[in-house]
């Protein structure tokens, strides 16, 4: 995104919202008196707001802005990436919800890797799961303290009065807001935030895309305009027109099954008050990421068959579709909803990696080393602000690094916890030692590939290159399932004697 | 999956767009089974099978046919058996079946009584 004119609208939503997300903090802060309420919310929250909270967190401000512009790039072959949230909300709480919530009712679970030491009785596994939530954590939060700067310099124009300086700012002022409630309120504050955040996603993609379907003259009309147009052509709407097959399908197959595995969703599970309240939360989750993703589907319609009509002239950066789009075609009251919400959609996402990015090192990593954390509420909120302060730090310096970092950060997730997690409990012969050996080729094949592939800091590393559009995340999450049901099937065909045997009651109900 | 992504051609991107839409289905089956029966899951299982596996399958056999094809929702049809084959056909099917069934299979008024009772013997932690 470059900078653009300061829009009164767009600075008004934004400092309410700022306000607004503050004021949860503030009040969450008076609700925060332990570590279960820092780091799970009490166990207190019903369906509703943890079915938003689950929504907004999984949604980055990649739907709002990085979608429609991929979609300018390679057309309907992106929806590859977002169309899986038509069965994955059902998907994760058939596999996962279900036995995630009834654990963390029988013991004290606050994280994933909480639920590797009880499910396989290994530290060595549970710390193995402790760092993969690290690197994704510092990655992806890197990324939201980068994009979330890259936003606040856009809508309050500071780079004409800071110069050099504007983005440092912007990033610290983003991270502040975050830190602050972060820090005060925890989870509590977390969440809260997280169901206003969703409300406003939800509201601001549904209009966004009413103005789309009426600016481009209904979907029909796009279509047309665009299958005809020389700059895009018929392969725009072919879904596997514009990218292989092996890269639209492992997109597919990454953004499904690797949902399994991201500590920042299945987290949500540990906070429902009662485990009845997972009945309807498929259907909340569905029906509100379905419609945050009509902004995708929409601008990324709109914006190709506007050009081809000669409405908008062609886009030099294809990330330009959204605000190109919202400031040419929408009423500045509906522009500055939707660039809160894109704000909305970025610290959702990076709350909650603080949170499980802060448990990871207060509880999982000294867990790990046979040991516990005397006061985990003090030292959860001290963590919180050392891992927004390395991430921003981080961020600020490697910005082209965190970028790389923040792309990899879900394949990392997915190949390191969904096998563990997804069919560890489910299937009573898994051991500590398969879990272990899938979660290690998980998180070496995934970094390992994206960086050889990627990198290009280090000249002398070599460069790896997959067959044409084969996925590194793709090849390492369907490695991480083949060692773990490889190394599973040459062990005894018994359930492990060693089972906990709360794990043994969840996984018979 | 990992050894369709060494091969190239036709039957290999077949096995792969197989193997990617048969996987959730399977993963569910696993977590959903009580003593190898699907009970009134079974169904909707299927159904989120055969649309997941018939909306890959027509897709790729319907690549670079746009101009020739017909049609339908305002869409060619590969793009509109994506949009609303892929994304929308099993946003209401799966959770509706999640939501329908909970009560008398996912978690039954004896399995929350099971888990009540043992929480108590636990120390009365959580729900």
């Amino acid at each position: 995104m470059t900078a653009s004119p300061v829009n009164p609208s767009i600075v008004a939503s934004a400092v309410v919202y700022l306000a607004l997300v503050t004021a949860v903090g503030i009040w969450a802060a008076g609700r925060t008196k332990s570590a279960k309420d820092f780091f799970i919310a009490g166990q207190k929250i019903g369906w509703v707001v943890t079915a938003f909270a689950t929504m907004s967190a999984a949604f980055s401000g990649f739907v709002f802005m990085g979608g429609p512009g991929l979609m300018y790039r390679v057309g309907v072959a992106s929806l590859f990436i977002c169309i899986p949230v038509g069965f994955t909300s059902g998907f994760l709480c058939w596999v996962v919800g279900k036995r995630l919530r009834l654990l963390a009712g029988l013991r004290e679970i606050y994280t994933v890797p909480d639920v590797i030491l009880i499910r396989y009785g290994s530290r060595r596994a549970s710390g193995l799961a402790a760092v993969a939530v690290i690197i994704g954590t510092i990655g992806y939060l890197g990324a939201q303290i980068q994009a979330l700067g890259i936003l606040i310099e856009m809508v309050f124009g500071t780079r004409a009065v800071l110069g050099q300086w504007s983005l440092p700012a912007a990033m610290i002022l983003g991270c502040a807001v975050v830190v602050f409630y972060a820090t005060a309120g925890g989870m509590v504050a977390g969440v809260y935030t997280d169901l206003f955040q969703g409300i406003l996603m939800v509201a601001a993609a549904v209009a966004v895309f009413f103005y789309c379907f009426q600016s481009g003259g209904g979907l029909e009309a796009m279509s047309r305009s665009i299958v005809g147009s020389e700059a895009f052509g018929p392969s725009h709407l072919d879904p596997f027109g514009t990218l292989p097959v092996m890269t639209a399908m492992g997109f597919f197959f990454v953004f499904a099954v690797g949902l399994l595995g991201q500590p920042h969703m299945l987290h949500k599970f540990f906070m429902l008050s009662d485990p009845r309240d997972l009945k309807w939360m498929p259907l909340v989750i569905g029906l509100t990421q379905s419609a945050c993703i009509l902004i995708w589907l929409g601008i990324g319609l709109a914006v190709p068959a506007l050009v081809a009509h000669g409405r908008m002239i062609a886009l030099v950066n294809p990330d330009q579709a959204a605000p190109q789009f919202l400031l040419s075609f929408t009423p500045p009251i509906l522009a500055g909803m939707v660039f809160a919400g894109v704000l909305a959609a970025i610290m959702s996402t990076a709350d909650s990696f603080l949170n499980i990015g802060s448990a990871a090192i207060v509880r999982d990593l000294p867990k790990a080393f046979g040991r516990r954390v005397p006061n985990e509420l003090l030292w959860g909120r001290v963590a919180v602000v050392g891992i927004a302060g390395f991430a921003a730090v981080f961020a600020f310096v490697y910005q082209d690094l965190i970028a790389l970092v923040g792309t990899f950060a879900f394949g990392t997730f997915a190949a390191a916890l969904a096998p563990a997690v997804a069919i560890g409990l489910n299937w009573r012969r898994v051991t500590a030692a398969a879990a272990t050996a899938s979660m290690a080729t998980g998180m070496v094949v995934n970094l390992g590939l994206e960086f050889l592939s990627k990198q290009t800091f280090l000249d002398w590393l070599p460069s790896v290159s997959l067959k044409a559009g084969v996925l590194p995340a793709a090849v390492s999450l369907s490695a991480s399932f083949t060692v773990l049901l490889f190394l599973t099937w040459l062990s005894p065909s018994r359930p492990q004697p060693d089972l906990d045997s709360d794990v043994d009651f969840v996984m018979d109900l | 999956m990992l050894v369709c992504s060494w091969f190239s051609g036709l039957v290999a991107e077949l096995c792969f767009v197989l193997l990617v839409m048969a996987f959730p289905a399977a993963l569910i089956a696993l977590a959903v089974a009580r003593n190898g029966k699907l009970g009134p899951l079974w169904l909707p299982l299927a159904a989120l099978t055969l649309i997941l596996e018939a909306c890959g399958v027509a897709i790729l056999m319907l690549r670079g046919q746009i101009l020739e094809a017909p049609w339908f929702g305002g869409f060619p049809v590969a793009a509109a058996i994506q949009i609303y084959g892929l994304w929308l056909g099993p946003l209401l099917l799966v959770a509706l079946a999640y939501g329908l069934t909970f009560d008398r299979w996912e978690l039954r008024e004896e399995d929350l009584r099971r888990f009540n009772a043992r929480r108590d013997r636990n120390g009365g932690r959580g729900q």
